[in-house]
């Protein structure tokens, strides 16, 4: 064998472009004759639309067309429902443009197409919409209080779905635990922010019958086939196209955005290309959101900090609609338990609706709160114990032969919660080593003499990744000796293009660089779900090792023939097929190509179809499950409430590692994300839930001014579940921080009392419940 | 958002009354008024233009003033709507003799929605005093420096 790449640390085959600005977004797709679209939006968070009279809009030189819901015939209905789910009693999703009502403040109402984005946004203006403005819901506690406004009249309830998940005897638990502690816990609304927001492009072919449609999604297959079926076209007619995608983070993973399915509509309608680029005000408003949820939890346990049973009722908020279904909360129930042994826990949860943005899976996806509420519950066990807060962890971990792990629920994929392996011991051993903690009490007691206020925090956590139901993949060698490698899931800026190809050229014996990595084009691959979850490294790329297996099992049998030797002494390597212990025998994976696909003469039957070409697909029978510990030193200034980190440590587990830069670069891009909901990044509403921070002078994203060095370290526990042995790391830096941090400052502050049961904070807000706090230093 | 305040006038209580109550005198001292029309006994449709933080819209809409009480006591309600969002407010205007002027109480309480909520809300108080400071200002020039 040659070199392997998986487990390099190799640059990324996708630099090259992306650096020197020849990466291709949607906004830079631009076709002859294209026009421009923009959206008209409610003002309101709830109102009543009387009438929409677009006549002034539709009087202006340049502007096309003013669509209304009127407008949409059979297309204004209300937009596909995703994941159902049988305790989703009222599964309320948006139409594209609003009909008789508005209920979130950035509802599409009308599309504008114009010569320019200029008099598109112009002719907006001149629209006028008869709206009644009536009483919003802006929170879910307001909205499950008896009396509340309703989001869904017709429903007569603001709550959509109560389910409860349950394992153990957990009231008999609390009942004989000697120690119960009570805490409520609130985790506020955040926004992905993707760099690139949203976009489409669509161009209609009357001749061909072809639409074609640039879109920023995580998901091109499925939006391809919602097209299809919405517009009555074979799937073989609708091309969509993820280019170059800036950032999705879950949020680009709605099927379908109004957009996505009034732009090509438009641009059927009218024979032109049609663009539209969602402004950063927009977004705000109109991408999807998350994070809102409100935690009532306890916890029991034993006299030594032993878990005896865990139970939570919390409200999610799922803004006005609820097309993504219950998976965010469902996967906060489950992620809660963690890395630990809780022998009894109980989960109920209603999701409600409010008049605010609706919401769907961002990074994290419920398990940053499920792992808040654990870890500071642990905290107040620790606390009021008189036990240190690592020990605690320690004594309740889950053992390295204690796996599958059965923790008894019920995960996100419909299947049973089992993990399959790790190694938590070890990883929170090291991130407590890379800290120092044994050092901890000395330096703490050295700041405080100080008059410094520093703390430190660590927080364990478990990610569900890799989930089913399938990804595929198709490679074929070219006559150059290229391999190309289509799949079906998209990239946002993962680096398929790297891990995929070190995988297939570790198979084929080429080098990465030699591998063309092609996804995101339904013309491409014809199948797949799209990438979310953190699963595209695991599924597809065991996809793409299956079928980079099949082709060098056909490149070794078609050298055989050429080179008239036993197919077991044929080895692949450097680019070539050679005789084992002759390598003069050899000949280059471009000349199998070329005669793999012969002009005349019989073919061997063993080759098993033409060319050096594969397509495998692999469907994991469950999720994998990765594993990681965050520690922290935090100064706190109580004066300005404000913090600086003195380090960040974070240990992580994924299975085996395809490319550790790649990995450190998600976990990195992670905890920047999760330092903005610890601390920085808050959506806020006013009652009648108008937006408040819709631009970045509210809306504080860390800055590398915020984000400190981290330190990564790698614990490598294979999966059984796979071929390569992999786990997901998409979501993993975000999970734990606002724990982390969390404890950090309760820990640094605790001369004053302060506790912290919410995220993110701020410095306003941590001066505040210094003021609230026990004590006075 | 609520917001409320006192001036000062220099002039008497009949005066300030006649003033507050004049189209004309509104017309000159509502700041980034464009248009004020009566469509109807103390009801006038309006238009405004204003600019808070990077926001500056147009709004059209109406005012209407009710509970009269001359001359000490009125109520004013205004409504508008534009490409910048919507506004909607209400407000009373309490006046009491005070020497030879007039003590004038104001107090309101307004509500924006839309891209000027969005955008503009942290400088919303401080831009709603700013206006309305110009509009007594303005007030006071008319009554002349009686003081």
């Amino acid at each position: 064998m040659g070199t392997r790449y998986v487990g390099a640390r190799i640059a990324r085959n996708e630099d090259p472009a992306l650096l020197r600005g020849r990466g291709l977004f949607v906004d830079d797709v631009r076709l002859p004759g294209m026009v421009h679209a923009a959206v008209l939006r409610s003002p309101h968070a709830r109102a009543r639309i009387h009438g929409v009279d677009t006549r002034r809009a539709r009087a202006v030189p340049g502007v096309l067309a003013v669509y209304t819901h009127a407008d949409l015939g059979r297309l204004g209905a209300p937009l596909p429902k995703l994941i159902p789910h049988p305790s989703l009693i009222h599964h309320k999703t948006q139409c594209p443009l609003a009909s008789d009502a508005v209920r979130y403040v950035g509802e599409p109402v009308a599309l504008v197409v114009a010569e320019s984005r200029y008099l598109a946004e112009d002719a907006c203006d001149l629209i006028e919409v008869a709206y009644e403005p009536l009483p919003a819901v802006a929170s879910v506690e307001e909205a499950v209080r008896p009396g509340s406004p309703l989001v869904h009249e017709d429903i007569g309830t603001n709550v959509c779905a109560r389910y409860t998940q349950q394992t153990g005897d957990v009231d008999d638990a609390f009942a004989r635990a000697p120690h119960r502690f009570r805490e409520r816990f609130v985790v506020d609304r955040g926004a992905a922010c993707p760099m690139e927001t949203r976009g489409v492009v669509a161009s209609w072919d009357a001749r061909t019958g072809l639409l074609e449609v640039w879109d920023s999604t995580q998901a091109p297959i499925p939006i391809r086939n919602g097209l299809a079926a919405m517009f009555g076209l074979l799937q073989h007619n609708v091309r969509v196209v993820a280019p170059d995608v800036g950032g999705g983070f879950g949020a680009k993973i709605m099927m379908f955005y109004p957009e996505e399915v009034l732009v090509p509509w438009a641009a059927m309608r009218l024979g032109r290309p049609v663009k539209w680029i969602e402004d950063r005000r927009e977004s705000m408003v109109a991408m999807n959101q998350e994070r809102e949820q409100i935690h009532d939890a306890e916890i029991a346990a034993d006299g030594d900090g032993r878990i005896l049973g865990v139970r939570t009722v919390f409200l999610y908020d799922s803004g006005a609609y609820i097309p993504y279904g219950l998976i965010v909360p469902i996967v906060a129930s489950t992620t809660l338990p963690g890395p630990y042994r809780v022998p009894s826990y109980r989960c109920e949860f209603a999701a409600v609706f409010t008049n605010k943005t609706t919401v769907s899976p961002y990074r994290g996806a419920g398990r940053p709160h499920g792992v808040f509420v654990m870890e500071r519950l642990l905290d107040r066990v620790a606390r009021e114990l008189g036990l240190d807060r690592a020990e605690v962890r320690r004594r309740n971990l889950i053992q390295p032969d204690q796996f599958p792990y059965d923790v008894g629920l019920i995960y996100q994929d419909n299947a049973p919660l089992r993990y399959d392996s790790g190694n938590y011991p070890l990883c929170l051993e090291r991130a407590l080593d890379l800290i120092d903690y044994a050092a901890w009490p000395a330096r703490k007691q050295a700041a405080r003499s100080e008059g410094r206020y520093v703390g430190c925090g660590v927080a364990c956590y478990v990610e569900g990744t890799g989930i089913g139901p399938y990804e595929g993949c198709r490679i074929t060698v070219e006559p150059s000796g290229k391999v190309v490698v289509a799949t079906g899931v998209g990239t946002q800026g993962q680096g398929h293009m790297t891990s995929l190809a070190q995988i297939a050229a570790d198979a084929l014996g080429v080098t990465p660089r030699d591998v063309s990595v092609h996804t995101g084009d339904t013309a491409l691959f014809n199948w797949g779900t799209g990438t979310f979850a953190s699963r595209a490294a695991t599924v597809a790329g065991n996809a793409v090792a299956l079928a980079a297996q099949a082709v060098r099992e056909r490149a070794r049998r078609v050298a055989a023939t050429l080179l008239e030797a036993p197919v077991e002494e044929i080895e692949l390597a450097g680019g070539k097929a050679s005789v084992r212990g002759v390598p003069a025998r050899a000949v280059s994976l471009g000349e199998l190509a070329v005669a793999a696909n012969p002009l005349r003469f019989a073919m061997p039957a063993d080759w098993d179809g033409p060319g050096l070409e594969a397509v495998r697909y692999f469907t994991p029978p469950q999720g994998a499950f990765s594993n990681g510990v965050h520690a922290c030193i935090v100064e706190v200034d109580p004066e300005t409430g404000m913090l600086s980190f003195h380090r960040y440590v974070v240990v992580h587990d994924c299975g085996r590692v395809i490319n550790p830069t790649i990995l450190e670069g998600q976990i990195h891009g992670g905890v920047a994300q999760g330092l903005g909901g610890a601390f920085w990044e808050k959506l806020a509403y006013d009652e009648q839930a108008q937006p408040l921070s819709t631009t970045f002078m509210d809306y504080l994203l860390p800055t590398a001014a915020e984000v400190p060095a981290l330190e990564v370290a790698h614990v490598e526990t294979p999966s059984p579940l796979n071929p390569l042995g992999i786990k997901g790391a998409g979501e993993a830096g975000v999970i734990p921080v606002a724990a982390a941090v969390a404890q950090a400052i309760e820990d640094a502050l605790e001369p004053f009392g302060a506790h912290i049961a919410e995220a993110p904070l701020s410095p306003s807000r941590l001066r505040q419940l210094i003021a609230e706090g026990r004590r006075t230093p | 958002m609520k917001l409320d305040g006192t001036n000062t006038l220099a002039a008497p209580i009949e005066t300030v009354w006649t003033t507050l109550n004049d189209p004309e005198a509104l017309r000159r001292c509502t700041p980034g008024l464009q248009e004020l029309k009566e469509v109807g006994p103390d009801t006038y449709q309006a238009t405004l233009t204003i600019g808070i933080a990077a926001v500056k819209g147009t709004y059209s809409g109406t005012l209407r003033i009710t509970d009269k009480q001359p001359p000490r006591h009125y109520r004013i309600a205004l409504e508008g709507s534009g490409g910048a969002g919507f506004m909607k407010g209400e407000g009373s205007v309490d006046l009491e003799p005070q020497g030879n002027g007039t003590l004038l109480r104001w107090s309101g309480d307004v509500q924006v929605g839309g891209l000027i909520a969005g955008v503009g809300q942290r400088m919303l108080g401080g831009v709603g005093k700013m206006l309305i400071g110009q509009f007594f200002k303005c007030l006071e020039q008319r009554l002349g420096s009686g003081t």
